[in-house]
Protein backbone atom coordinates (compact mmCIF):
# COMPACT_ATOMS: atom_id res chain seq x y z
CA UNK A 1 0.00 0.00 0.00
CA UNK A 2 1.35 3.43 -1.08
CA UNK A 3 0.51 5.97 1.14
CA UNK A 4 2.27 9.46 1.25
CA UNK A 5 4.05 9.49 4.04
CA UNK A 6 7.38 10.17 6.03
CA UNK A 7 8.03 6.80 5.96
CA UNK A 8 11.37 5.44 4.88
CA UNK A 9 11.75 1.82 4.69
CA UNK A 10 14.79 0.08 6.17
CA UNK A 11 16.09 -2.97 7.53
CA UNK A 12 16.88 -1.74 10.91
CA UNK A 13 15.57 -2.92 14.54
CA UNK A 14 13.77 -0.29 14.96
CA UNK A 15 12.47 -0.55 12.05
CA UNK A 16 10.98 -4.05 12.72
CA UNK A 17 9.77 -3.25 16.17
CA UNK A 18 6.36 -3.72 16.77
CA UNK A 19 4.05 -0.68 16.52
CA UNK A 20 3.04 -0.11 20.42
CA UNK A 21 6.55 -0.80 21.25
CA UNK A 22 7.71 2.72 18.93
CA UNK A 23 4.41 3.82 20.00
CA UNK A 24 5.32 3.45 23.59
CA UNK A 25 8.75 5.10 23.02
CA UNK A 26 6.81 8.32 21.17
CA UNK A 27 4.83 8.22 24.33
CA UNK A 28 8.39 8.24 26.89
CA UNK A 29 9.68 11.08 24.72
CA UNK A 30 6.42 12.76 25.39
CA UNK A 31 6.66 12.91 29.03
CA UNK A 32 10.29 13.32 28.84
CA UNK A 33 9.51 16.83 26.86
CA UNK A 34 7.02 17.75 29.53
CA UNK A 35 9.18 16.43 32.85
CA UNK A 36 12.06 17.28 32.11
CA UNK A 37 13.41 20.87 34.35
CA UNK A 38 15.40 22.52 32.12
CA UNK A 39 17.16 22.58 28.49
CA UNK A 40 20.41 21.16 29.97
CA UNK A 41 18.49 17.97 30.57
CA UNK A 42 15.69 18.29 27.77
CA UNK A 43 19.05 18.72 25.07
CA UNK A 44 20.96 15.93 27.15
CA UNK A 45 17.57 13.79 26.32
CA UNK A 46 17.47 14.77 22.63
CA UNK A 47 21.52 13.86 21.78
CA UNK A 48 21.92 10.51 24.16
CA UNK A 49 18.65 9.03 23.61
CA UNK A 50 16.43 10.63 20.30
CA UNK A 51 19.90 10.78 18.27
CA UNK A 52 20.96 7.32 18.70
CA UNK A 53 17.22 5.59 18.28
CA UNK A 54 17.56 7.63 14.47
CA UNK A 55 21.34 6.47 13.74
CA UNK A 56 20.09 2.79 14.80
CA UNK A 57 17.27 3.10 12.13
CA UNK A 58 19.46 4.51 9.56
CA UNK A 59 18.03 7.31 9.28
CA UNK A 60 19.97 10.14 11.08
CA UNK A 61 20.09 12.83 8.46
CA UNK A 62 16.68 12.34 7.04
CA UNK A 63 15.26 12.52 10.29
CA UNK A 64 17.88 15.47 11.59
CA UNK A 65 16.20 17.09 8.26
CA UNK A 66 12.86 16.75 9.26
CA UNK A 67 13.07 18.20 13.03
CA UNK A 68 15.05 21.41 11.54
CA UNK A 69 12.12 21.62 8.82
CA UNK A 70 9.64 21.52 11.20
CA UNK A 71 11.47 23.03 14.49
CA UNK A 72 13.06 26.28 13.37
CA UNK A 73 9.80 28.25 12.65
CA UNK A 74 9.43 27.41 16.37
CA UNK A 75 13.21 28.30 17.14
CA UNK A 76 12.42 31.77 15.55
CA UNK A 77 9.32 32.57 16.92
CA UNK A 78 10.05 31.67 20.63
CA UNK A 79 13.17 33.48 20.72
CA UNK A 80 11.62 36.58 19.71
CA UNK A 81 8.31 36.40 21.01
CA UNK A 82 9.56 34.77 24.86
CA UNK A 83 13.01 36.44 23.96
CA UNK A 84 11.01 39.93 24.08
CA UNK A 85 8.69 39.72 26.22
CA UNK A 86 8.76 37.19 28.50
CA UNK A 87 9.72 38.42 32.02
CA UNK A 88 13.46 38.80 32.00
CA UNK A 89 16.48 41.23 33.90
CA UNK A 90 19.32 40.74 32.09
CA UNK A 91 19.37 42.99 28.44
CA UNK A 92 20.71 41.03 25.37
CA UNK A 93 19.52 43.16 22.82
CA UNK A 94 17.89 46.69 22.74
CA UNK A 95 15.30 47.81 19.71
CA UNK A 96 13.44 50.80 20.68
CA UNK A 97 11.97 50.49 24.15
CA UNK A 98 11.97 46.86 24.09
CA UNK A 99 14.84 44.57 25.09
CA UNK A 100 15.67 41.06 24.52
CA UNK A 101 16.67 39.60 27.94
CA UNK A 102 18.95 36.46 28.68
CA UNK A 103 16.25 35.11 30.73
CA UNK A 104 13.48 35.53 28.18
CA UNK A 105 15.52 33.87 25.54
CA UNK A 106 16.35 31.07 27.75
CA UNK A 107 12.53 30.55 28.35
CA UNK A 108 11.65 30.26 24.76
CA UNK A 109 14.60 28.64 23.99
CA UNK A 110 13.55 25.66 26.46
CA UNK A 111 10.17 25.73 25.11
CA UNK A 112 11.45 25.08 21.80
CA UNK A 113 13.61 21.84 23.80
CA UNK A 114 10.40 20.53 25.24
CA UNK A 115 9.16 20.47 21.35
CA UNK A 116 11.62 19.35 19.58
CA UNK A 117 11.51 16.48 21.70
CA UNK A 118 7.64 16.17 21.08
CA UNK A 119 7.85 16.80 17.72
CA UNK A 120 11.03 15.11 17.07
CA UNK A 121 9.31 11.69 17.93
CA UNK A 122 6.44 12.11 16.11
CA UNK A 123 8.84 12.26 12.97
CA UNK A 124 10.86 9.56 14.02
CA UNK A 125 7.77 7.13 14.44
CA UNK A 126 6.28 7.94 11.29
CA UNK A 127 9.69 7.52 9.51
CA UNK A 128 10.33 4.09 10.82
CA UNK A 129 6.58 2.89 10.97
CA UNK A 130 3.88 2.10 7.89
CA UNK A 131 0.87 3.31 8.66
CA UNK A 132 -0.97 0.23 7.91
CA UNK A 133 1.15 -1.42 10.38
CA UNK A 134 0.50 1.23 12.94
CA UNK A 135 -3.13 1.13 12.55
CA UNK A 136 -3.36 -3.03 12.05
CA UNK A 137 -1.66 -2.38 16.15
CA UNK A 138 -4.22 -0.21 17.22
CA UNK A 139 -7.14 -2.42 15.77
CA UNK A 140 -5.88 -5.14 17.46
CA UNK A 141 -5.83 -2.98 20.62
CA UNK A 142 -9.17 -2.39 20.28
CA UNK A 143 -9.56 0.75 18.07
CA UNK A 144 -12.83 1.07 15.09
CA UNK A 145 -12.01 -0.33 11.91
CA UNK A 146 -14.08 2.30 10.02
CA UNK A 147 -11.76 4.75 12.05
CA UNK A 148 -8.28 3.22 11.01
CA UNK A 149 -10.04 3.03 7.30
CA UNK A 150 -11.05 6.92 7.33
CA UNK A 151 -7.43 7.44 7.82
CA UNK A 152 -5.08 5.40 6.18
CA UNK A 153 -7.45 6.27 2.98
CA UNK A 154 -7.46 9.76 3.79
CA UNK A 155 -3.24 9.38 3.51
CA UNK A 156 -3.73 7.16 0.33
CA UNK A 157 -6.05 9.51 -1.66
CA UNK A 158 -4.76 13.24 -0.51
CA UNK A 159 -1.87 13.66 -2.68
CA UNK A 160 -4.31 13.23 -6.09
CA UNK A 161 -6.11 16.08 -4.43
CA UNK A 162 -3.52 18.18 -4.05
CA UNK A 163 -2.17 17.60 -7.58
CA UNK A 164 -5.83 17.96 -8.59
CA UNK A 165 -6.09 21.32 -6.79
CA UNK A 166 -2.77 21.93 -8.50
CA UNK A 167 -3.79 21.44 -12.12
CA UNK A 168 -7.18 23.46 -11.69
CA UNK A 169 -5.03 26.06 -10.25
CA UNK A 170 -1.98 26.03 -13.53
CA UNK A 171 -5.30 26.08 -15.41
CA UNK A 172 -6.66 29.48 -14.37
CA UNK A 173 -3.29 30.85 -14.68
CA UNK A 174 -3.44 30.03 -18.06
CA UNK A 175 -6.70 31.87 -18.46
CA UNK A 176 -5.00 34.42 -17.57
CA UNK A 177 -6.21 34.67 -13.54
CA UNK A 178 -2.92 36.81 -11.67
CA UNK A 179 -1.70 35.30 -8.54
CA UNK A 180 -0.06 38.73 -7.54
CA UNK A 181 -3.62 40.59 -7.69
CA UNK A 182 -5.00 41.81 -4.56
CA UNK A 183 -6.40 39.34 -1.93
CA UNK A 184 -10.18 39.82 -1.91
CA UNK A 185 -10.00 39.29 -6.00
CA UNK A 186 -7.73 36.10 -4.88
CA UNK A 187 -10.59 34.82 -2.55
CA UNK A 188 -13.40 35.59 -5.31
CA UNK A 189 -11.63 33.42 -7.81
CA UNK A 190 -11.36 30.98 -4.96
CA UNK A 191 -14.07 29.61 -5.08
CA UNK A 192 -14.27 28.54 -8.83
CA UNK A 193 -11.66 26.65 -8.32
CA UNK A 194 -12.41 24.78 -5.32
CA UNK A 195 -15.66 23.65 -5.87
CA UNK A 196 -15.25 21.59 -9.16
CA UNK A 197 -13.12 20.15 -6.96
CA UNK A 198 -15.13 19.40 -4.08
CA UNK A 199 -17.89 18.42 -6.19
CA UNK A 200 -15.99 16.01 -8.23
CA UNK A 201 -14.91 14.45 -5.58
CA UNK A 202 -18.36 14.04 -4.19
CA UNK A 203 -19.59 11.83 -6.87
CA UNK A 204 -16.15 10.05 -6.56
CA UNK A 205 -17.00 8.71 -2.90
CA UNK A 206 -20.53 6.63 -4.01
CA UNK A 207 -18.49 4.40 -6.65
CA UNK A 208 -15.93 3.62 -4.28
CA UNK A 209 -17.69 3.03 -1.57
CA UNK A 210 -19.72 0.86 -3.89
CA UNK A 211 -16.16 -0.63 -4.72
CA UNK A 212 -15.99 -1.22 -0.97
CA UNK A 213 -19.57 -3.37 -0.20
CA UNK A 214 -19.20 -5.62 -3.03
CA UNK A 215 -16.33 -6.55 -1.03
CA UNK A 216 -18.39 -6.96 2.15
CA UNK A 217 -16.30 -4.48 4.03
CA UNK A 218 -19.64 -3.62 6.52
CA UNK A 219 -19.52 -7.08 7.36
CA UNK A 220 -19.76 -7.85 10.74
CA UNK A 221 -17.04 -9.81 12.66
CA UNK A 222 -13.24 -10.59 12.42
CA UNK A 223 -11.61 -9.81 8.62
CA UNK A 224 -8.39 -11.46 7.95
CA UNK A 225 -5.22 -9.02 7.59
CA UNK A 226 -2.92 -9.69 4.94
CA UNK A 227 -0.23 -7.77 7.28
CA UNK A 228 1.16 -9.37 10.16
CA UNK A 229 2.90 -7.92 12.92
CA UNK A 230 5.40 -9.26 15.06
CA UNK A 231 5.56 -9.01 18.32
CA UNK A 232 7.62 -10.92 21.24
CA UNK A 233 7.93 -10.94 24.60
CA UNK A 234 10.79 -8.79 24.93
CA UNK A 235 9.01 -6.26 23.56
CA UNK A 236 6.15 -6.75 26.02
CA UNK A 237 8.40 -5.99 28.73
CA UNK A 238 9.99 -3.06 26.96
CA UNK A 239 6.63 -1.48 26.80
CA UNK A 240 5.96 -1.84 30.04
CA UNK A 241 8.92 -0.80 31.61
CA UNK A 242 8.35 2.38 28.87
CA UNK A 243 5.29 3.20 30.59
CA UNK A 244 6.56 2.61 33.92
CA UNK A 245 9.06 5.27 33.29
CA UNK A 246 6.13 7.76 31.95
CA UNK A 247 4.20 6.80 34.98
CA UNK A 248 7.64 7.73 37.32
CA UNK A 249 7.94 11.19 35.06
CA UNK A 250 4.57 12.45 35.28
CA UNK A 251 5.31 11.76 39.45
CA UNK A 252 8.54 13.82 39.41
CA UNK A 253 7.00 16.68 37.44
CA UNK A 254 4.23 16.75 39.31
CA UNK A 255 6.01 15.90 43.07
CA UNK A 256 8.63 18.94 42.22
CA UNK A 257 5.74 21.59 41.78
CA UNK A 258 4.89 20.79 45.61
CA UNK A 259 8.58 20.91 46.45
CA UNK A 260 9.60 25.08 46.84
CA UNK B 1 -28.77 10.15 15.63
CA UNK B 2 -28.72 7.01 13.71
CA UNK B 3 -25.59 5.62 14.47
CA UNK B 4 -25.68 2.78 11.27
CA UNK B 5 -26.79 5.80 9.35
CA UNK B 6 -24.02 8.37 10.21
CA UNK B 7 -20.79 6.12 9.98
CA UNK B 8 -22.61 4.05 6.95
CA UNK B 9 -20.21 3.00 4.51
CA UNK B 10 -20.60 5.60 1.71
CA UNK B 11 -20.03 8.08 5.18
CA UNK B 12 -16.55 6.39 5.75
CA UNK B 13 -15.59 7.43 2.58
CA UNK B 14 -17.04 10.77 2.35
CA UNK B 15 -14.86 10.94 5.36
CA UNK B 16 -11.91 10.01 3.92
CA UNK B 17 -12.32 12.46 0.82
CA UNK B 18 -13.39 15.06 3.11
CA UNK B 19 -9.89 14.88 4.67
CA UNK B 20 -7.90 14.79 1.71
CA UNK B 21 -10.17 18.04 0.70
CA UNK B 22 -9.54 19.88 3.79
CA UNK B 23 -5.28 19.05 2.84
CA UNK B 24 -5.75 19.92 -0.93
CA UNK B 25 -7.63 23.29 -0.37
CA UNK B 26 -5.22 24.11 2.50
CA UNK B 27 -1.96 23.88 0.71
CA UNK B 28 -3.77 25.58 -2.08
CA UNK B 29 -4.33 28.56 0.22
CA UNK B 30 -0.87 28.49 1.26
CA UNK B 31 0.49 28.61 -2.37
CA UNK B 32 -2.12 31.75 -2.89
CA UNK B 33 -0.31 33.06 -0.17
CA UNK B 34 -4.03 34.37 1.28
CA UNK B 35 -4.58 35.14 4.66
CA UNK B 36 -6.37 32.39 5.50
CA UNK B 37 -6.11 28.70 6.39
CA UNK B 38 -9.16 27.02 4.56
CA UNK B 39 -7.99 24.28 5.86
CA UNK B 40 -11.46 22.50 7.53
CA UNK B 41 -13.43 22.69 4.55
CA UNK B 42 -14.27 19.25 4.20
CA UNK B 43 -14.69 19.13 7.98
CA UNK B 44 -17.48 21.36 7.49
CA UNK B 45 -18.68 20.15 4.72
CA UNK B 46 -19.22 16.48 6.73
CA UNK B 47 -20.81 18.29 9.70
CA UNK B 48 -23.41 19.72 7.20
CA UNK B 49 -24.24 16.89 4.92
CA UNK B 50 -23.90 13.41 7.60
CA UNK B 51 -24.51 15.04 11.41
CA UNK B 52 -22.33 16.38 14.47
CA UNK B 53 -20.49 13.36 15.34
CA UNK B 54 -19.53 12.69 11.62
CA UNK B 55 -18.15 16.16 11.93
CA UNK B 56 -16.46 16.08 14.83
CA UNK B 57 -14.87 12.48 14.35
CA UNK B 58 -13.94 13.75 10.51
CA UNK B 59 -12.34 17.13 12.37
CA UNK B 60 -10.49 14.63 14.93
CA UNK B 61 -9.28 12.73 12.32
CA UNK B 62 -8.16 15.63 9.93
CA UNK B 63 -5.84 16.82 12.55
CA UNK B 64 -4.29 12.89 13.03
CA UNK B 65 -3.73 11.96 9.16
CA UNK B 66 -2.18 15.94 8.84
CA UNK B 67 0.22 14.61 11.80
CA UNK B 68 0.35 11.48 10.52
CA UNK B 69 1.47 12.36 6.95
CA UNK B 70 4.18 14.94 8.10
CA UNK B 71 3.20 17.28 6.79
CA UNK B 72 2.07 18.99 10.04
CA UNK B 73 3.50 17.42 12.69
CA UNK B 74 2.16 19.78 15.38
CA UNK B 75 -1.39 19.50 13.99
CA UNK B 76 -2.79 16.72 17.09
CA UNK B 77 -2.41 19.06 19.38
CA UNK B 78 -5.56 20.90 18.25
CA UNK B 79 -7.49 17.50 17.15
CA UNK B 80 -10.07 18.35 19.79
CA UNK B 81 -10.34 22.22 18.41
CA UNK B 82 -11.02 20.41 15.12
CA UNK B 83 -13.37 17.81 16.20
CA UNK B 84 -15.62 20.75 17.90
CA UNK B 85 -15.46 22.83 14.16
CA UNK B 86 -17.09 19.53 12.81
CA UNK B 87 -19.68 19.03 15.46
CA UNK B 88 -20.65 22.83 15.65
CA UNK B 89 -20.96 22.72 11.38
CA UNK B 90 -23.54 19.94 12.34
CA UNK B 91 -25.40 21.44 14.87
CA UNK B 92 -25.88 24.41 12.75
CA UNK B 93 -26.56 22.65 9.58
CA UNK B 94 -29.49 21.10 11.52
CA UNK B 95 -30.42 24.36 13.25
CA UNK B 96 -31.33 25.31 9.37
CA UNK B 97 -28.67 28.10 9.49
CA UNK B 98 -26.32 26.50 6.17
CA UNK B 99 -29.43 27.40 3.93
CA UNK B 100 -29.24 31.02 3.80
CA UNK B 101 -25.22 32.28 2.73
CA UNK B 102 -25.59 34.89 5.87
CA UNK B 103 -26.86 32.70 7.99
CA UNK B 104 -24.18 30.26 7.18
CA UNK B 105 -21.45 33.10 7.35
CA UNK B 106 -23.11 34.19 10.86
CA UNK B 107 -22.86 30.47 11.75
CA UNK B 108 -18.96 30.25 10.30
CA UNK B 109 -18.18 33.74 12.94
CA UNK B 110 -19.71 32.27 15.70
CA UNK B 111 -17.90 28.66 15.38
CA UNK B 112 -14.66 30.86 14.60
CA UNK B 113 -14.96 32.63 17.72
CA UNK B 114 -15.20 29.49 19.76
CA UNK B 115 -12.02 27.48 17.74
CA UNK B 116 -9.89 30.73 18.71
CA UNK B 117 -11.02 30.52 22.03
CA UNK B 118 -10.40 26.48 22.61
CA UNK B 119 -7.08 27.47 20.33
CA UNK B 120 -5.36 30.08 22.91
CA UNK B 121 -4.82 27.94 25.74
CA UNK B 122 -2.76 25.41 23.30
CA UNK B 123 -0.61 28.18 21.73
CA UNK B 124 -0.32 29.34 25.36
CA UNK B 125 0.91 26.97 27.10
CA UNK B 126 1.39 23.98 25.43
CA UNK B 127 3.69 25.74 22.18
CA UNK B 128 4.87 28.18 24.42
CA UNK B 129 2.49 31.14 23.31
CA UNK B 130 3.75 30.65 19.57
CA UNK B 131 2.17 28.82 16.60
CA UNK B 132 5.00 28.86 14.06
CA UNK B 133 3.64 30.42 11.59
CA UNK B 134 3.18 33.68 10.15
CA UNK B 135 0.28 34.78 12.60
CA UNK B 136 3.07 35.04 15.26
CA UNK B 137 3.84 38.43 14.11
CA UNK B 138 0.40 39.25 15.04
CA UNK B 139 0.82 37.69 18.42
CA UNK B 140 4.12 39.58 18.67
CA UNK B 141 2.17 42.88 17.94
CA UNK B 142 -0.05 42.20 20.94
CA UNK B 143 2.78 41.11 23.39
CA UNK B 144 4.48 44.61 22.57
CA UNK B 145 1.27 46.27 23.50
CA UNK B 146 1.84 44.25 26.81
CA UNK B 147 -0.43 42.22 26.87
CA UNK B 148 0.43 37.96 28.22
CA UNK B 149 0.71 35.41 26.11
CA UNK B 150 -2.47 33.95 26.68
CA UNK B 151 -4.57 37.08 25.54
CA UNK B 152 -1.98 37.34 23.01
CA UNK B 153 -3.10 34.59 21.54
CA UNK B 154 -6.51 34.86 21.87
CA UNK B 155 -6.82 38.13 19.92
CA UNK B 156 -4.94 36.80 17.10
CA UNK B 157 -6.96 33.70 16.91
CA UNK B 158 -9.87 36.19 17.00
CA UNK B 159 -8.41 38.19 14.18
CA UNK B 160 -7.82 35.19 12.09
CA UNK B 161 -10.30 32.28 12.84
CA UNK B 162 -13.80 34.33 12.52
CA UNK B 163 -12.99 35.02 9.03
CA UNK B 164 -11.41 32.07 8.01
CA UNK B 165 -14.87 29.83 9.45
CA UNK B 166 -17.08 32.44 7.86
CA UNK B 167 -15.01 31.84 4.35
CA UNK B 168 -15.28 27.67 5.38
CA UNK B 169 -19.02 27.98 5.91
CA UNK B 170 -19.97 30.20 2.95
CA UNK B 171 -17.72 27.71 0.52
CA UNK B 172 -19.86 24.50 2.20
CA UNK B 173 -22.84 26.67 1.42
CA UNK B 174 -21.91 27.15 -2.00
CA UNK B 175 -21.19 23.23 -2.64
CA UNK B 176 -24.57 22.91 -0.73
CA UNK B 177 -26.19 24.42 -3.69
CA UNK B 178 -24.16 22.70 -6.33
CA UNK B 179 -24.89 19.62 -4.59
CA UNK B 180 -27.72 17.36 -6.34
CA UNK B 181 -30.32 16.43 -3.86
CA UNK B 182 -30.23 12.61 -4.68
CA UNK B 183 -26.36 13.32 -2.71
CA UNK B 184 -27.59 14.75 0.58
CA UNK B 185 -30.14 12.32 1.02
CA UNK B 186 -27.57 9.67 0.50
CA UNK B 187 -24.77 10.97 2.76
CA UNK B 188 -27.27 11.86 5.79
CA UNK B 189 -26.96 10.64 9.12
CA UNK B 190 -30.20 11.33 9.96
Amino acid sequence: MTTSTLFQPRASRLHAAHPLTKLALTGLFLTLGVALPDIRWLLAAFALLMLPLAALAGLLLPFLRAAFTVLWPFVLSLSLIQGFFSPGDTPLIEIGRFAMTTEGLLSGLTVAARLLLALGSTLLLMLTTRPDNLMLALRQKGLPESLTYIVLTALQIFPRFQDRARVILESQQARGLEIEVNFLRRIRLLVPMVAPLILGSIVDVEERAMALEARAFNHPGAKTSWLELEDDARQRLLRAALLLAMLALIVWRVGRLFVP
Amino acid sequence: MNFRKEFSTVNLVLMAVAIAINIAVGTLVLNLKLPLYLDSVGTVLVGVLVGPWAGAITGFLANVVWTLSGLFPQAIAWAGVAAIIGALAGVFARAGWVQQWWKAALAGLITGVVAAILSAPIAAYVFGGVTGGGTDAVVAAFRSFGFDALFSNLAQGTVSDPLDKAATFLIVWAIMLGLPQRFKARFSGE
